[in-house]
Parts: C-alpha cells; structure tokens; sequence
C-alpha cells in the first residue's frame, strides 16, 4: 500500500501530468528578474575579483569601491538571483504535486512586482553605504520590512495551495518547501530585525545563527525540494526512497539550527557554546548523506542519460558539490581544522561550491528545465546549453580549488608569526588572479544561460512545441 | 509515526516549528543568561586577576567613526578578534608584547558588532594606539606608499574629510584599549 502511494507521488508518477491546467505567470515573473540579476551582479562579482589583483580599479569613486560592492555582490546573488529563482521554481513545482492550480496567481505576481523593487532598493542602498553592517543582512530595515511582507504573500500563496490539494500525501518536496516557508521567517527576523536589540558578543551569536541558517534553512531546505523534484522528474526514474527523504528531512529540521556558533571557534564566544556548535555540525552528515544517497541510488541504471540532459548534468553535479561542500563544513568546525582555514580565504571557496555549485546548479537545471515547458516551446539550444554547464564546471572548480590551496597555504602562514603579515597577502596574489579568470569564465556560463533562456521566450511564439 | 506526519499538514507544521525553536532557543537566548560577560563591560583595577582597565561607552565621534567603518565595509577584510590561537597573540601583539586573547566583556558597546569572516587585511583588535594619526591619513590616501604589496583600496574621500577622518581615527585608535596591555604605556595618538 505504501509502496504504491510513494510511486503515484512521485514526479516521474502519472498523475501529476494530468487535466489542470498551469498558467505559470508567477513563475514565468520570477524566473525572468532571477536570470536578469544573475547576469548583472555577475558583472559586479567578477570586478570584485578584479580588485583583489588590480586594488586601484575604481578606487577613487566611493559607491565603486570594493566595501560598497562587495553587500551588493553577496545580497544580489543571494536573494536577486538564487532565491528568487528557487521562488519561481517553487511555484511551479507546488501546484504540480498537489494536482491543483497555484491559489492566487494575482497574489504571485504581486510578490514578484514586490521582490523587484527590494532588489532595486538594496542595489541604490547598499551602493549608497547604507548598510547595517552585519553580514547578508546589510539591507536597510525598510527593505527588510518588505521582504517580510514579500515572504508572507509567498508563504501564504504556496500554503493555502498545499491545503487545498487533491493528493493527501505530501512528497518530500512539499515538505522541504513548508520547511523553508517557516524556518525562514524566523530565520530572518532574528538576523534582520532581533539583532538590532543587541550588541557585541550576543548580536554576533545571532548573526550567526542567521548566516548560518539561510544557508542551512533556507537555500538547503528550497534548493533540495528543487532537486527531490528535478532529479526523478529529467531522468524520469521514481525517487529510490520515500523513507530515506524523510530522515534526511527530520535530521535537517532538528540538527542546523544549533550550529552557529561554529562561526565563532577560537573567538570571543562561551568555550561551551563552540563545542555544542561543533557536535551538531558534525551530526549535519546525517541528513547530507541521507538525502545524497537517495539521489545517488535514484540514479541507479541511469547514468547514461546525463550525457544528452543538460539539466541532470547540473543537477548531478550539484549533488555531488552538496556532498563535499557539507563534508568541508562539519570538517571545518573542528577546532583543529578551524585553526588553519577559518579566516582565509578557504572560506570563500567553501562558500561559493554551496552557493553556486550545489544550489545555483540545482536552479539552473530547474530553470533548464521548466522554460521550454512553461513558454509552450522548446529550448533555444541545447548545445549552448551544453556549453554554459562546462563554463559553470570549469570556472566553478578553477574558483573552489585554487581558493581551498591558497586558503590553506595562508592558513599555515599565518600560524608562523615570524612571517610578517603582508608576505602572506603577497603570497596569495596568484591565488587571485586564477580566482579573477576562474570568474570570468563562470561569467561566461551565466551569458551563455541568459542568452539561451531569453531567445527561448522571445522566439516562443514561432517554435511551438 | 512519520507515516501520520506525512499526510497531516498541521502535524508536520508543528513538529517542524518545535525542532526549530528547541535549537534556536538554546544557543541564543539561554548563553547570555548562563554566560554574563556577554552584557557586561569589562572593569578590573586588581593587578592580582590579570590586565587591568575599563571599557568605556563610545564617544560621538567614536560612534561616528564606527559607523564610518560599517559604511566603507571595513569589516569584510578585517577581523576585530585576538583568538585563542599562539599566532593570533603575536599577530595583534606589538613590539616584542603579545596581544590579550579577546573576551566577550570588550565587546559589549558594539553595534554592529565588527567581529568579521574574513581576513584579507590583517586583525585590528588591537590595532588602536599602533599608528598616530598621520600615518592613517597617508594610508587612506594611497595604503601602497606606506605598506608595499598591499591590496586595500584607497580611500582619498576620507583622508580628505577632516570630520571624518578624525572620527574614524578616534574610533580606530580606541580598538583593543579597554584592558591595558602595554607595559610601557607607549600608545600613540
């Protein structure tokens, strides 16, 4: 009986292709601002990196200067491009698996009108050097007041979905999108809003909490209901365990909230607080590997379709990048470890294979994926396609492996203090300029992919699928 | 169990919510109850129990200069905390004095606080009463003239701001001051 329920909700199942009808206009909103911001703060990601090798490049003009768009970089990747995209592919998604439309498509596209005037907002702010100086919460309260509101409207779109759907059990992306939906709001307001109550060590304590968990609770939560849905969906192969998602989904829910503090070790921070910290970030394998061998045995026998489907190629890599990503985290909080890495310019490595290599891949793919089918079209081409995948996977290795080499490297320097601290900063400056085409070349995937996904709309009417 | 929370959307919200605020709650508002140097200013006059001083409120100007700081987005390449590591001591140390480990109770007037992720530039826990006033004006002008090698971006529109300037190298030259680790006393201005 189980066994037949798990299959009949599953994206590759036959029923969630049947009679409604989706008009997708939230989603369409969405996805088009999401690609359009990936592109243009891809332009300031890659002069950042410039900066790094040529310091002097706009140095004299204050709103171009590195401490101005550096918020701009981290904020427009995070909630311009990937969130919003995760938004608009969730809109797609939900009404899907609950087999019936979207609740309020007036409502989505409200939301969307909205997300776009805080993403223009936080661009004229943050240039502007109004921020609050904490870290991926630099927008102005204003600006955090409407994403509050903003995050209401899509909540409440996507619940009073769920509640009127036609099939009672929820797949496990309904559940992982619910869980995004929650944590997030409160998530937020303690980064954006309880911090303002606070100083010092115990505004640190919840600025971590909040970093920590926007990556743990809200890209993970949305960008792994993504790929639960894409991944059966592109190979066509049924999920390998329904049993499986929902340990994956319950150790999640339980272990992420506790580890912020892991942003401290070695810092000002209760000893007590870091160990805790440090225990459940080693506990975070659990669900990882849970959800990573779901995916893999899902795949099982099937392989041999990643080489002609674009979308499986990224989200495969995107699985195979969680996987290290979240093995480098829990490794990074032992103290020993920590003592090297943390700091350095690792880090960024780190940060970059979670943000772009896993959950920017799994919403591209998403991305790849849905277009053809909410424009009624086919894609423009698979082979630029193609072509943007090994732009992302060059760039994206060239980027995460020189960074973890160069992050190490410094780390051990400065752990010999005879080494005077500008040796180490010369040290790294090959490091950067590999960093400075390594992004240039991920530039290169982002063109390729906003070109592709543009003449598909624009060329949508002639090419009917 | 997790067979009924499949199919009950209240279930699931609910548990959901509980797992969230059981973590959330532990490890970010019961520390400050348990560990009170994170609310209270550091004071110690007793040779006797280690370094002695006062941290003491920020100034306006003081305020002025942090908030110069948060602006210029200082804090993404520098650090404020000597870690309990033997190479932080020596790095934030000067002239042949190690630098104090940082605690909690130097960080109490903080808002933001600049504790930081990355560092690109070195710390500046300890940095206040390293360099006088002249050398920081030079160094926002053009950091190369004084520091070969390095990548800080000038900052000319500061250097050339006599308000500004003055209160952010106030606030600079405040960092790390509230125990008094030099013996000598030898600070500069």
């Amino acid at each position: 009986m189980e066994e037949q329920q798990v299959i009949e909700s599953t994206p590759s199942g036959v029923r969630t292709a049947t009679t409604t009808v989706h008009t997708d206009a939230t989603c369409k909103w969405f996805l088009i601002s999401s690609v359009s911001y990936f592109f243009i703060v891809g332009i300031i990601a890659v002069t950042i990196a410039a900066k790094f090798v040529w310091p002097e490049l706009l140095g004299t003009v204050s709103i171009l200067t590195y401490g101005r768009l550096r918020p701009l970089h981290v904020n427009g990747m995070l909630f311009g491009w990937l969130l919003a995209c995760d938004m608009g592919l969730t809109y797609y998604i939900i009404p899907r698996l609950c087999g019936v439309k979207l609740w309020s498509e007036k409502l989505g596209l409200a939301t969307a009108a909205l997300w776009n005037v805080i993403i223009l907002g936080a661009v004229v702010e943050l240039l502007a050097g109004h921020t609050q100086g904490l870290e991926y919460a630099e927008l102005p309260t204003w600006l955090d007041v409407l994403v509050v509101i903003a995050w209401v409207m899509f909540g409440t779109n996507i619940i009073m979905t769920v509640a009127n759907r036609k099939y009672e059990q929820m797949y496990v992306s309904i559940w992982y999108t619910m869980g995004t939906i929650l944590w997030t709001a409160f998530v937020y307001i303690t980064g954006n809003f309880a911090t303002m109550f606070t100083t010092g060590v115990n505004q640190a304590n919840l600025n971590w909490m909040y970093v920590h968990n926007a990556v743990g609770l809200i890209f993970t939560p949305v960008g792994l209901a993504i790929a639960y849905y894409f991944i059966p969906r592109a190979s066509n192969a049924p999920l390998h365990s329904h049993k499986l998602s929902m340990i994956g989904f319950w150790s999640l829910a339980f272990v992420y909230v506790w580890t912020g503090a892991h942003h401290m070790l070695h810092g000002p921070i209760s000893q007590w607080l870091q160990t805790i910290a440090i225990a459940f970030s080693v506990m975070l394998l659990i669900p990882v590997w849970s959800v990573v061998y779901n995916f893999f045995a899902t795949m099982k026998g099937q392989w041999y379709q990643v080489r002609d489907n674009v979308s499986l190629k990224f989200l495969m890599s995107g699985v195979v990048f969680y996987l290290l990503t979240c093995f480098q985290g829990p490794m990074h909080s032992l103290r020993t470890v920590n003592a090297i890495v943390s700091k350095t310019d690792w880090i960024p490595g780190h940060a970059h294979m979670a943000l772009l290599g896993c959950f920017s891949f799994f919403a591209i793919a998403g991305t790849y994926h849905v277009l053809p089918r909410i424009f009624n079209t086919k894609l423009y081409s698979d082979t630029l396609a193609n072509w943007s995948y090994w732009f992302f996977m060059i760039g994206g290795l060239g980027f995460f492996v020189t960074l973890w080499l160069g992050g190490f490297w410094q780390g051990w320097q400065w752990n010999n203090p005879s080494i005077p601290f500008i040796d180490t900063v010369i040290a790294l400056k090959p490091i950067w300029l590999v960093r400075f085409f390594s992004g240039i070349i991920m530039f290169c995937g982002i063109t390729a992919f906003l070109y592709n996904f543009m003449a598909t709309i624009l060329n949508a009417k002639e090419n009917k699928a | 169990m997790l067979n009924k929370i499949d199919k009950d959307a209240k279930l699931f919200v609910g548990g959901a919510l509980l797992l969230f605020f059981l973590g959330g709650s532990l490890t970010t508002i019961v520390p400050p109850l348990v560990d009170k140097s994170w609310g209270k200013p550091f004071e110690n006059s007793d040779p006797a129990k280690g370094l002695t001083g006062k941290l003491l409120p920020y100034t306006a100007q003081e305020k002025k200069g942090l908030a110069i700081y948060t602006r210029e987005g200082c804090w993404y390449c520098h650090t404020q905390q000597t870690r309990t590591l033997l190479a932080d001591t020596k790095r934030s140390g000067w002239r042949g004095v190690d630098a104090p480990v940082s605690t909690p109770d130097e960080f109490v007037y903080d808002q933001p606080h600049m504790f930081g992720t990355k560092r690109t530039g070195p710390d500046l826990s300890h940095v206040g009463g390293k360099y006088d006033a002249q050398w920081h004006r030079t160094h926002f002008r053009n950091p190369r003239d004084l520091v070969p090698g390095s990548i800080m971006p000038p900052f000319p529109w500061i250097a050339d701001n006599e308000e500004e300037f003055n209160a952010l190298v106030a606030y600079l030259q405040r960092l790390g001051r509230a125990k008094n680790w030099r013996p000598d006393n030898d600070y500069e201005k």
